[in-house]
C-alpha cells in the first residue's frame, strides 16, 4: 500500500472513531440530563395531583397520554387514569422505579399522603427521544465535516509527501543507462540523506561505468595498434620475399587469426548487456544489412556462393552498430559453413506485431543436440579443428545472443525449408512494446 | 601522388610508409596534429591519411581545422576505436573515407586508387577487367578491343562499377552518384541504365546481387 493511502486511511479512521466515541459519551450525558428533568416533572405532577384532591374530583387522562396515575387507600384502588390497569402499577414504596404495564415501559413515582398512596407514571420513550434529538443535533455537523476533513487531510498529506513524489518522478524518468545525479530543491530533512546516498551511489556507479568503458576502449586501441603493425609488416615482408615462403605464410595466417579473435572478444565485451551503454533508436534494417552483405561480398564471391536479400523495409528499435554486428556474424557463418557454390538467403519480414531478420543457407545445418551448445562462448562444433580451414573462434553466436538480449528479442535455429541448411530467425519486438522499457534480460533458444 | 601520413605510432607509420611506397605512392610522415596542420599549410600534398588518436590535438579537430581553411584535400581517417559516433562524426565533418585498424593494406590502396582516379593524378587512366577496358581520360570503353557506344550516364555508372570492382554498389549509391553529377534521376533510372549497359557488354559482366546492388568482379 502507498504511504499516502496508508496515512489517509489511518487518519480518517481515527477521526471517525473519535467522533463516534464522543457521540456515545454525549448520548449518555444527555440521557442523564433528560432523566433528571423528567423526574422533576414527574414529582411535580404528583404534587399537583395531591392538591387537586382526586378522591373528590374526577380527573381525566386520555389513554394515549404520556402521564398516568393511581390512587390507593388501604389496598383499595380509589382512583386511576384510564391508561392504567386494575392492579397497582408499582409496589407501595416511596421513590422512583421503572415498571411495565399496558404494553409500555414507564417511570413511576410513589408517594404516601394521609393513608393514600399516590402512584404517578410517565412513559420512558420521550426521554430517549429527547436524548437522541440532543445528541443528533450535536453530532450531525461533525459527521458532515468528515468528507471535507478528508479532502483537507488528503491535500496536506500530498503536500507533505511532495518531495517523495518528486523523487519518484525523477527516478522513473531515468533509464538504465542514465547515471546522472538527482537534483531536488526542497527535499526535506528526512529525504535529503536518502538523496545524498543515492547520488553518491549513482556517481560511484557512473565512474565505475566510465572506467569500464574507457578500459574497453583503451584495450581495443592497445590491441589493435600492434596488430596493425604485425599485419602491415608481414604484408611488406611478403612483398619482399614473395608469397611462397612457408614460415611467412604461417605467420600471416596466425596474425589473421589473432586479429579475428581479438575483434570477436572486443565485440563480445562491447555487447555485454551488463555494461552496454549505447543509444537505442528507431533504425531501418535495409541499409545496415546491405552494407554488411557488401562488406562480406569478397569472401562470399570467392566461395562462389549466391547471396540474395529479400527486404521488406523493416524498422526496429535498436542500435545500428549492434544490428550490423549481429547480421555480420550470422551472414559470415552462413558463408563459412556452406560449401563452395552454395546459396544464402537473407530476409526481413513482419510477422504480426514482430519484426524478423532471417538468414538461411544451403549448408549442413546444426543438429538438434548442438543447437543449445553453439551459443556458448568458444564453442565450435567438432572442436578446434573444426572444418579444417574455416577461420573462427566460437564467439560469433555468443555475440549474437548478447545483441538479441539487448534488443529484447529472441533467436531460433531451425532447418531452412527452402535451402535445407541452417535457418536463423531473429525476432524483434514491435516498436511500441520496446518503447523505453528497461531491457528484460532473457534470451530464448528454441530448437 | 603525394600522401601525408599523420600517425603517432612509429612502427605502424614506418610499416605503412613501406607498403605505400611499394605501391608507388610518395609518403611524408608527421606524428602529431600540430605538425600535420603546419605541414598542410605550406606543402602541397594530394591527400591525407589521418589517425584519430593523436597525442596533442585529437584527429577530428585536425580534420575540422583543415576543412575550415576551405581545403578540399581528400582525407582518409584511421582509427583503433570502432565507436559508430566517431565514424559518423568523421564523415560528417568531411572525411572521405574511414578505416578501422587493423585494416588490409589492399583495402587501403583500393581506396587510395579511387581517390587518385578522381583527382586525375593516377599514372594510368586505363583499367582492364577481363575483356573490358575503360579509359577514364578518353572516356572510352572497349570490349574485345572494339570501342562501344555508351550514353553519358551509362558511361558514368559503368565507370563507378569498374572503379569499385569487387565491391557491391547499392542502387542508392549509384543513384546518389548520378545526383552528384548533376543528373536528373527517375525512380527506376538505375535499373534502366544497367540493362542498357548490359546489352553492350559481355554476358554476366555486371552481376546483380538481389536486394543489395550490382558489382563487377575482378
Ligand atoms: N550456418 C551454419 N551452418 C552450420 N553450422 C554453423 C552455422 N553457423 C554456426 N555453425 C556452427 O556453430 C559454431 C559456432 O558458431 P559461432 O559463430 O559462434 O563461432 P565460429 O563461427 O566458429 O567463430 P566466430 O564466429 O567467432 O568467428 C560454429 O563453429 C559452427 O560449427
Ligand atoms: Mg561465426
Amino acid at each position: 500500500m502507498s504511504i499516502r493511502r496508508y496515512l489517509m486511511l489511518i487518519i480518517i479512521s481515527i477521526i471517525t472513531l473519535i467522533v463516534f466515541i464522543a457521540a456515545i459519551q454525549g448520548y449518555k450525558a444527555s440521557m442523564l440530563q433528560a432523566a433528571d428533568l423528567f423526574d422533576v416533572q414527574l414529582s411535580s405532577f404528583a404534587d399537583t395531583l395531591i392538591s387537586l384532591e382526586p378522591q373528590k374530583n374526577n380527573i381525566k387522562v386520555s389513554s394515549n397520554d404520556t402521564l398516568a396515575f393511581q390512587l390507593w387507600s388501604n389496598n383499595r384502588l380509589i382512583s386511576k387514569s384510564s391508561n392504567t390497569p386494575q392492579q397497582a402499577i408499582s409496589s407501595f414504596k416511596h421513590g422512583f422505579s421503572e415498571h411495565n404495564f399496558m404494553g409500555k415501559r414507564w417511570r413511576v413515582f410513589s408517594l404516601k399522603k394521609h393513608n393514600t398512596w399516590i402512584l404517578v407514571a410517565q412513559l420512558l420513550k420521550p426521554r430517549f427521544e429527547l436524548a437522541e434529538k440532543v445528541i443528533l443535533s450535536a453530532v450531525t455537523p461533525i459527521i458532515l465535516t468528515i468528507p471535507l476533513l478528508s479532502i483537507i487531510i488528503s491535500l496536506i498529506i500530498s503536500y507533505g509527501l511532495k518531495p517523495l513524489q518528486q523523487l519518484k518522478e525523477q527516478l522513473t524518468k531515468k533509464n538504465i543507462n542514465d547515471l546522472s545525479t538527482i537534483n531536488m530543491e526542497h527535499a526535506g530533512k528526512e529525504l535529503q540523506p536518502i538523496i545524498d546516498t543515492l547520488n553518491r551511489v549513482l556517481s560511484q556507479l557512473d565512474k565505475a561505468y566510465e572506467r569500464e568503458k574507457r578500459f574497453a576502449s583503451d584495450a581495443a586501441h592497445e590491441l589493435r595498434t600492434p596488430l596493425s603493425v604485425l599485419k602491415i609488416n608481414a604484408h611488406n615482408l611478403q612483398y619482399e620475399l614473395g608469397s611462397d615462403n612457408e614460415s611467412l605464410n604461417n605467420l600471416m595466417a596466425s596474425v589473421e587469426r589473432m586479429v579475428h579473435v581479438v575483434e570477436q572478444i572486443l565485440k563480445l565485451n562491447q555487447t555485454n548487456p551488463e555494461q552496454f551503454s549505447q543509444q537505442m533508436k528507431k533504425i531501418v534494417l535495409t541499409p545496415i544489412v546491405q552494407q554488411v552483405i557488401a562488406q562480406l561480398y569478397t569472401d562470399i564471391s570467392a566461395r562462389k556462393q549466391i547471396i540474395e536479400f529479400v527486404d521488406n523495409n523493416i524498422e526496429i528499435y535498436g542500435n545500428d552498430f549492434c544490428i550490423a554486428t549481429l547480421a555480420q556474424n550470422l551472414i559470415a557463418n552462413a558463408s563459412k559453413y556452406t560449401p563452395l557454390g552454395g546459396q544464402i538467403l537473407v530476409s526481413t519480414l513482419q510477422h504480426g506485431e514482430n519484426f524478423i531478420l532471417q538468414i538461411e543457407d544451403s549448408g549442413p545445418g546444426i543438429t538438434e543436440e548442438e543447437i543449445n551448445k553453439v551459443f556458448d562462448r568458444f564453442y565450435r562444433i567438432g572442436g578446434d579443428c573444426n572444418n579444417s580451414k574455416v577461420i573462427g573462434c566460437g564467439l560469433g553466436l555468443a555475440i549474437v545472443k548478447h545483441i538479441v538480449v539487448l534488443h529484447q528479442g529472441s533467436i531460433k535455429l531451425s532447418i531452412s525449408p527452402q535451402l535445407q541448411g541452417l535457418m536463423v530467425t531473429v525476432t524483434f519486438p514491435s516498436l511500441l512494446e520496446h518503447h523505453h522499457t528497461v531491457a528484460k534480460k532473457t534470451v530464448e533458444v528454441h530448437s | 601522388m603525394r600522401i601525408l601520413l599523420v600517425e603517432d605510432d612509429l612502427p605502424l607509420a614506418q610499416g605503412l610508409q613501406i607498403s605505400l611506397r611499394h605501391q608507388d605512392f610518395a609518403v611524408d610522415h608527421v606524428s602529431n596534429g600540430k605538425d600535420a596542420l603546419n605541414t598542410l599549410a605550406f606543402a602541397d600534398h594530394d591527400m591525407v591519411i589521418l589517425d584519430l588518436g593523436l597525442p596533442d590535438i585529437d584527429g577530428l579537430s585536425v580534420l575540422k581545422e583543415v576543412r575550415k581553411n576551405k581545403s578540399a584535400i581528400p582525407i582518409i581517417i584511421l582509427t583503433a576505436r570502432d565507436s559508430v559516433e566517431d565514424k559518423v562524426q568523421g564523415l560528417d565533418i568531411g572525411a572521405d573515407d574511414y578505416l578501422v585498424k587493423p585494416f588490409d593494406i589492399s583495402e587501403l590502396t583500393a581506396r587510395l586508387r579511387v581517390i587518385e582516379r578522381r583527382l586525375g593524378t593516377a599514372n594510368s587512366s586505363i583499367i582492364t577487367i577481363h575483356n573490358v577496358v575503360i579509359d577514364t581520360l578518353a572516356h572510352k570503353v572497349l570490349v574485345n578491343e572494339q570501342v562501344i557506344n555508351l550514353a553519358k550516364k551509362e558511361y558514368m555508372v559503368l565507370k563507378l562499377l569498374i572503379e569499385n570492382a569487387g565491391r557491391i554498389q547499392s542502387r542508392e549509391q549509384i543513384e546518389s552518384h548520378l545526383y552528384e553529377w548533376g543528373e536528373e534521376v527517375s525512380s527506376n533510372a538505375v535499373e534502366v541504365h544497367i540493362s542498357n549497359i548490359r546489352k553492350k557488354l559481355p554476358e554476366r559482366f555486371i552481376k546483380t546481387i538481389r536486394g543489395v546492388g550490382y558489382t563487377v568482379e575482378n
